[in-house]
């Protein structure tokens, strides 16, 4: 299985580019790779008896394979299916998921092996089976895809989707949590406990907490097919292994010796002695002595819920438990023991307040969920099920069909089990498509929704943000205290400070930074990872730098005479306390050495001895879906990759990092730093990256750029012409910033370019730049200035949509009798291209052959469009044309009222498309501003950026130059190891250049007024700032209403754009109408233009229900010809008073007769006195 | 117009440089509306040439219709025969529907890409139907061909490979007929015949030789290079400040903040003289630089007569206030 790693096309500049989607597209290698094989490995094999005959037959699943994906149909066989048909014709991009399944009858050879299928899983674009894996650019163009696809999503239904990266707890590390919920657990339960995320090989995962009761003891808690279940620890020590109390005794008091108490790091009480005691009396007052004893009382409680097990006997349903749910990453029982030994330890430390807690929401112990293991995971479970599933049919068979259905016939049983078997591809579809596990589900996943998201291209930086974004899991969303928002001082290096929406989600959807990797299955060369040699490899090493061992019992004193070392959450031995620097040291170095063994990803977490503080221990990690970083070691500066070491978000909160900048961090600290960080905008992510001088701008200006960058209508896909997106945003003269950061370069941004570059002047003129409004230049905008598409992608299922039962079949086809549609339609019944379609005009027309009707279909919508391309499905529709896709094409050029923002949070809507001539004017260069904004936009928001690109864009475009405008770049070091100087200022930097040039050292010009010709009171600051488009356009939110549709019950206006609806007049407009006095407004708004009724209402009885039109006999009036019939008068009676006496007509909102009616209803009568106030 | 009232004045032009896009001219004893409304009339009521309507037959490439339409409205055509052309809104040839000789000029595009290699459509493609209106790239190599030399190797030859309105690769073609009309700038920036008109008032700089002669050369230097521009120098001779280039100057007052800054406050008085102005016109080619000055002029004269001959203006008052002379 192992491959080396292809370098795929593209290049090498692409290489920073591809790194980002990496942890996508590596984690579903593995899956692919192996992943599968590993998990049908792991599922439990399921076993048929014959109730009469007493032939068992066992099956189980072996040999997965995973196809490349191929098109569907007789015609098409073995041809490859590329991406782009799929999103062009809404299908998914996956591959044939197959798998023997193995018989065996009364579990004696030989095996039957029958081929099943397992219907489809989609296959992730750019991995292993994906045809575009190896595809250079030329190759991908050809296969009309971007010439720089990235792939790491997958393709369902014709969207793009791509797995939400969850994070998840550390895994393998336990760790100690004081949480109120716990004490809820049971009577005596306190509210602490010590938690550890236990995950198989096959990655799905088993969490087990310890909690601690007030009596002092401890109870074992796993779930068991979503139940939690709860053991007394005492039991649970001595069915692991075969030993003694007083073994017991001694492992758990090892952590405390009177020598050392009150020194730092001493995590032992005297009480633990006490609490050993209870737990060992706990049992025995069970009457549970032996270990045989302990494992049968397992095997007995649990018996009852664990399936298929009824026949077996207790110790080994008790060996089943122990194996399936208690800490299974571990395979020893042995290594289980010494675990549970551990946490018991840790949890007494907690209790006894020698040991903080551990922060559940601090990065140090979380990971993250990688799509590779969500699908492995789900697919495990959706098999097992469909094993279950099988076995009950072929039972049930045996029971009703017992004359006619033979457990030994194969053909028969294939045939049972084989019929939902392709369910189990389609559930995997499903989940990815709609981002949501099917009901019934026993995965332990942070949440049952929102697994997947969209990836939107609206723009390529919103595109790459989705494949960065970290979500920290939906059930903090709800959560009232804003504590797991806040950015701790952990995450520094992995997560972006800046990055993170405002709002809903701030704080819980995270950014990984632009140098942050998550580690995988793969090493450097591209091999699957051998966990076993690297166990190994780095056990000799530990053992050769003073450990002792473990195996087969934990011996050694604990803190602070020697720390317990794990690794990977195995208790592996202890290492003196005055030995563990050295130790460190020593890993450290050899995880930069190529030919170690140590895998460079290697986490050597030394939680060092302290006085009350995290739990001291070495805790070693090589686990795959942490996150890592790159870092320079300073002590070592020759190793693998010039001393950058990889270090992960658990041993960082230890170790010593400075910053680059050559100071000591603002603190006189004794000790030195071992590592150093590469670029401190490596902190940040790829968009925060992209922000000019970022480090001159106040913080949330930065946060708001992240959002803004991300909403900008730029150059959104290369293969514009072959994408069927519902809707894209295309700027039509994007230009390349004149001043960028290097990440720009670094990430090929140029490829997507999304702004312009337009020469901006700060001042007040005209007063239309008040509040964040900006005058536009009309004669840029008439040259082509941030000018625009939007593409609609319209998609035509003739075959959906029956109204009629099965029979009838729509086809495309136009009319050959009204000529009137001859104009928009072509005719095949489909519009021309490039034709300019009105709404209310015909899109396409279509033949019914069943009523033998010609149908056209009208455009929906309020603006005219032009027909970008028909594309059309040949492949899905049977016979006949049934299935296009139509884009429609709309201009969006800008207009009063359209979002423009800079790359400094600084947004405003445009206000005016000034005249060119009425535009102030250089006097020397003759210059106009394309835009103005106002000098107000300034102070408040310190956004020194925004000024900054201003001069240095101006001296760039004189000089012929790109300026670079990395933040941070004044406090890193030169090439040449000195800083630039402190004193000069950036300005003084840009400044000579302009001088040079002629201009203003600051950016000033002398303006002339267009309208006057006069020289402007003030000199004016005037330069090229690249401006966004973004993508919020008064077109696609103007709401206007005059008369219009009604609400039916209400008669009230409805509301909502798309119905044509009004505005909501609501009770805060109407509040501060009543303060004016403005009662004639008042009156019009809320009752003329609203449910203006005049209801007929009985004086007598004063009800508005009881009246009622009276029929009038057809009276014979002669119709005089050409005069229009005489309008009969209304006679109205009421019903109740059987007279019409009393009728007047009142005017009153059409609501308060449904209000009558509705209390009429409820046996309760409105009844009005009506009064004539003028005569009154 | 004799008797010259306070508002009566006689501007006088002097042309400093002209090529066929550059002009450089002084506008002398008048005032800024003056100069400015003949800056604003050059801009945007000039008439030009521009095509303004596309009918496409075939586009596969890969810009789409309005983008193709828009690049084409851009290219600058000679507009020599604008000023004497009609208005398609108000030719009574066609109708107002713009297609006729007296109104409009047709062009016929047709390329396609037969070969491996991306064929640039440029604007020599564009088939006028009026040798008289080309694009000005064109005219530029039909007017160097008749110099001398072939015109294919004219166009051919990089300085005039024509602007590019879209790249073709093969097998992609593009056919158009396009209309083009008179309009104004004002209507849209496409008519427009100046890419710059500018003016500066003219500066009268006086330095304050008492004072310089206080300042050491060291100073002098300093000061001098102060300014962003080279408006002053000192004589290698008499090792005095002189003022080299006045036109230079900006009015950025560098020099005068500087001069503050040495505390010599007054060493150098600079105004701007008020009735002189320096324009500088580069045209975009549709018209040449000093034929676009010439029909600005007849713009503004059309508009005051306008004003003048309109019958309910009531120029009683205007004829008072100019002392009779308006009339």
């Amino acid at each position: 299985m192992a491959e080396t790693r292809e370098t795929s096309g593209g290049g090498d500049e692409m290489e920073a580019l591809r790194e980002l989607f990496r942890p996508h597209i590596e984690s579903f290698d593995y899956f692919i790779d192996a992943g599968m094989e590993v998990m049908l490995r792991s599922i439990n094999a399921v076993e048929v008896r014959h109730p009469k005959s007493n032939t068992s037959l066992r099956i189980w699943l072996e040999n997965p394979e995973l196809v490349s994906p191929v098109k569907e149909g007789r015609k098409a066989m073995r041809e490859p299916l590329f991406p782009y048909e799929c999103r062009q014709a809404g299908t998914s991009y996956r591959g044939k998921f197959n798998a023997d399944v193995c018989f065996q009858y009364d579990d004696r050879p030989p095996v039957i092996r029958q081929r099943f299928n397992f219907g489809h899983i989609p296959i992730m674009l750019k991995s292993k089976l994906c045809h575009l894996r190896r595809a250079d650019a030329q190759k991908l163009t050809h296969h009309k895809e971007e010439a720089t696809e990235m792939g790491g999503y997958f393709i369902c239904g014709g969207l793009e989707r791509l797995v939400r990266l969850l994070i998840m707890q550390r895994r393998h590390f336990p760790l100690s949590l004081v949480r109120g919920s716990y004490s809820n657990r049971g009577l005596g339960y306190t509210d602490k406990a010590v938690v550890i995320r236990c995950v198989r090989e096959d990655q799905s995962a088993v969490t087990v907490r310890l909690y601690y009761l007030q009596s002092g003891s401890a109870r074992v808690g796993f779930r068991v097919r979503g139940k939690e279940f709860l053991l007394p620890v005492g039991i649970l020590l001595k069915a692991l292994i075969d030993t003694n109390d007083r073994e017991i005794y001694a492992s758990l008091t090892r952590c405390y010796s009177e020598t050392h108490q009150r020194e730092k790091g001493s995590v032992g009480t005297q009480l633990v002695r006490e609490r050993a005691k209870i737990i060992l009396d706990e049992v025995r007052s069970l009457s549970l002595y032996t270990s045989l004893q302990c494992l049968e009382h397992i095997g007995e409680s649990f018996q009852p819920i664990m399936y298929g097990l009824e026949k077996e006997t207790h110790s080994a349903v008790g060996e089943i438990v122990l194996r399936d749910y208690v800490f299974v990453h571990l395979g020893n029982n042995h290594d289980k023991f010494n675990l549970l030994i551990f946490m018991l330890q840790k949890l007494f430390a907690l209790v006894d307040q020698t040991a903080a807690p551990d922060n559940a929401d601090a990065l140090q112990n979380q990971e993250v969920l990688l799509p590779g293991h969500l699908v492995t995971v789900y697919l495990k479970d959706k098999l097992q099920e469909w094993l279950s599933r099988s076995r009950e049919f072929l039972e049930e068979e045996l029971k009703n069909n017992e004359k006619d259905f033979d457990l030994h016939n194969m053909a028969q049983v294939k045939k049972l089990i084989d019929k939902n078997a392709a369910h189990v591809g389609r559930l995997v579809e499903n989940m990815l498509k709609v981002g949501s596990l099917a009901a019934g589900s026993a995965v332990e996943l942070p949440q049952m929704v929102g697994l997947t998201i969209q990836a939107e291209r609206l723009n390529f930086l919103r595109f790459i943000s989705h494949f960065r974004s970290v979500h920290r899991g939906a059930y903090f969303t709800k959560m009232r205290t804003t504590s797991v928002r806040k950015l701790l001082p952990e995450s520094w290096g992995f997560f972006c400070p800046v990055h993170t929406p405002d709002g809903e989600p701030c704080g819980l959807l995270n950014h990984m930074s632009s140098t942050c990797r998550i580690t995988n299955y793969y090493d450097s060369r591209g091999y699957i990872k051998d966990y076993l040699k690297y166990k190994k490899s780095i056990l000799t090493v530990l053992v050769g730098i003073g450990m002792s061992p473990s195996l087969p019992k934990l011996e050694t004193s604990g803190p602070p005479e020697a720390l317990n070392v794990l690794l990977d959450g195995c208790v592996v031995g202890s290492i003196i306390s005055t030995k563990i620097e050295q130790a460190v040291m020593h890993i450290r170095g050899l995880k930069l050495s190529a030919t170690s063994g140590i895998p460079d990803d290697l986490e050597v977490g030394y939680v060092p001895l302290t006085m009350g503080g995290a739990y001291p221990g070495l805790y070693l990690f090589t686990s795959p879906s942490r996150f890592v970083r790159p870092v320079r070691n300073i002590s070592n500066p020759f190793g693998r990759n010039q001393g950058v070491e990889l270090i992960g978000s658990f041993e960082q909160a230890y170790m010593e990092i400075r910053c680059a900048d050559g100071g000591d961090g603002g603190r006189k600290d004794p000790f030195p730093a071992t590592h150093e960080e590469i670029h401190p905008t490596g902190i940040l992510s790829v968009v925060a990256n992209l922000t000019p001088w970022s480090d001159h701008n106040q913080s949330p200006r930065n946060m708001y750029q992240c959002q803004m960058a991300k909403q900008t209508m730029g150059f959104s896909s290369q293969a514009l012409q072959f994408r069927a997106d519902n809707k894209s945003y295309h700027l039509q003269t994007p230009q390349t910033p004149i001043v960028r950061t290097t990440a720009y370069t670094k990430y090929c941004i140029d490829e997507y370019p999304t702004g312009t570059n337009a020469i901006v002047a700060v001042l007040a003129y005209t007063g239309y730049d008040m509040e964040d409004a900006m005058i536009l230049n009309k004669s840029s905008v008439d040259r082509g200035m941030c000018r625009g598409q939007i593409y609609q992608v319209e998609s035509v299922d003739l075959a959906k949509n029956h109204d009629r039962g099965d029979k009838e079949v729509k086809i495309f086809a136009r009319s050959n009798l009204d000529k009137s549609v001859r104009s928009s339609i072509d005719s095949d019944g489909l519009p021309y291209i490039g034709q300019r379609i009105n709404p209310g005009e015909p899109l396409y027309s279509s033949y019914n052959t069943l009523s033998g009707t010609i149908k056209p279909t009208m455009m929906k919508g309020l603006e005219p469009a032009i027909v970008d391309y028909v594309a059309v499905d040949g492949a899905s529709s049977k016979q006949s044309l049934q299935k296009v896709n139509i884009r429609l094409r709309r201009p969006r050029n800008p207009v009063i009222g359209d979002k423009f923002s800079s790359r400094h949070g600084q947004k405003g809507v445009c206000s005016q498309l000034w005249p060119d001539i009425d535009m102030p004017f250089s006097g020397v260069t003759g210059m106009r501003p394309d835009l103005i904004i106002n000098p107000h936009a300034f102070p408040s928001r310190m956004t020194i950026g925004m000024l900054l690109e201003s001069i240095a864009a101006k001296g760039g475009s004189l000089h012929g130059k790109f300026v670079d405008a990395t933040p941070f770049s004044s406090s890193t070091k030169n090439v040449d190891g000195d800083l630039p100087h402190e004193s000069k200022s950036l300005v003084d930097e840009l400044g000579p250049l302009l001088s040079s040039y002629g201009f203003n050292y600051h950016g000033l010009e002398v303006l002339y007024s267009g309208v006057y010709g006069t020289e402007l009171a003030c000199e004016i600051f005037i330069g090229p700032v690249y401006y966004q488009r973004l993508r919020h356009m008064v077109s696609d939110k103007f709401q206007v209403r005059s008369t219009g549709i009604t609400d039916p019950l209400t008669r009230q206006p409805v509301g909502g754009r798309k119905h044509g609806g009004g505005i909501r007049f609501g009770e805060m407009e109407r509040d501060s109408i009543l303060a004016h006095g403005a009662a004639y407004l008042l009156h019009d708004r809320l009752h003329t233009c609203s449910d203006y009724h005049i209801a007929d209402v009985c004086r007598l009885c004063g009800s508005v229900l009881a009246t009622s039109i009276m029929q009038h006999q057809k009276r014979a009036v002669r119709e005089i010809g050409g005069l229009p019939p005489l309008k009969t008068p209304k006679k109205v009676t009421c019903q109740a008073c059987r007279t019409n006496k009393g009728m007047e007509t009142v005017a009153m909102p059409y609501v308060f007769r449904y209000l009558a009616t509705e209390l009429a209803a409820m046996n309760i009568k409105i009844s009005l006195k009506l009064s004539n106030r003028a005569a009154a | 117009m004799e008797g010259g009232g306070s508002y009566h004045r006689m501007p006088k032009v002097r042309i400093r440089e002209m090529k066929d896009d550059y002009l450089k001219f002084e506008l002398r004893e008048t005032d800024a509306s003056m100069a400015n409304a003949l800056r604003r009339v050059m801009l945007a009521e000039v008439p030009t040439i521009a095509i303004d309507l596309v009918e496409i037959e075939i586009n596969s490439s890969v810009l789409n219709d309005e983008f193709i339409a828009h690049r084409l409205g851009l290219i600058p055509l000679v507009s020599d025969r604008a000023m004497e052309m009609r208005f398609s809104r108000d030719c009574d040839a066609c109708d107002g529907d713009g297609q006729c000789q007296f109104c409009s000029v047709e062009f016929h595009l047709w390329a396609r890409c037969e070969s491996d290699q991306t064929l640039d459509v440029t604007s020599a493609d564009l088939k006028s139907n009026d040798p008289l209106v080309q694009p000005v790239d064109v005219a530029r190599a039909i007017d160097a061909a008749a110099a001398g030399g072939t015109l294919s190797s004219a166009v051919d030859s990089s300085d005039n490979r024509g602007i590019i309105i879209v790249k073709l690769r093969r097998g992609q073609e593009l056919r158009l007929r396009a209309i083009a009309r008179k309009g104004i700038g004002k209507d849209h920036a496409k008519w427009s015949p100046g890419a710059t008109v500018t003016f500066m008032y003219e500066p009268d700089i006086h330095i304050n030789e008492e004072m310089m002669e206080s300042l050491t050369l060291d100073e002098k230097r300093q000061w001098i290079d102060s300014s962003p521009t080279k408006v002053f120098d000192i004589d290698p001779n008499t090792q005095q400040v002189v003022i080299v280039d006045p036109e230079a100057y900006t009015y950025d007052e560098e020099v005068i903040k500087k001069a503050e800054a040495m505390g010599k406050s007054g060493l150098v008085e600079i105004y701007a003289k008020e009735d002189s102005f320096i324009f500088t016109v580069e045209s975009t080619g549709a018209v040449k630089a000093y034929q676009m000055l010439v029909n600005a002029i007849d713009v503004l004269r059309q508009k005051l007569d306008a004003v003048r001959y309109t019958e309910d203006a009531d120029f009683h008052l205007l004829d008072e206030h100019m002392g009779g002379a308006a009339l």
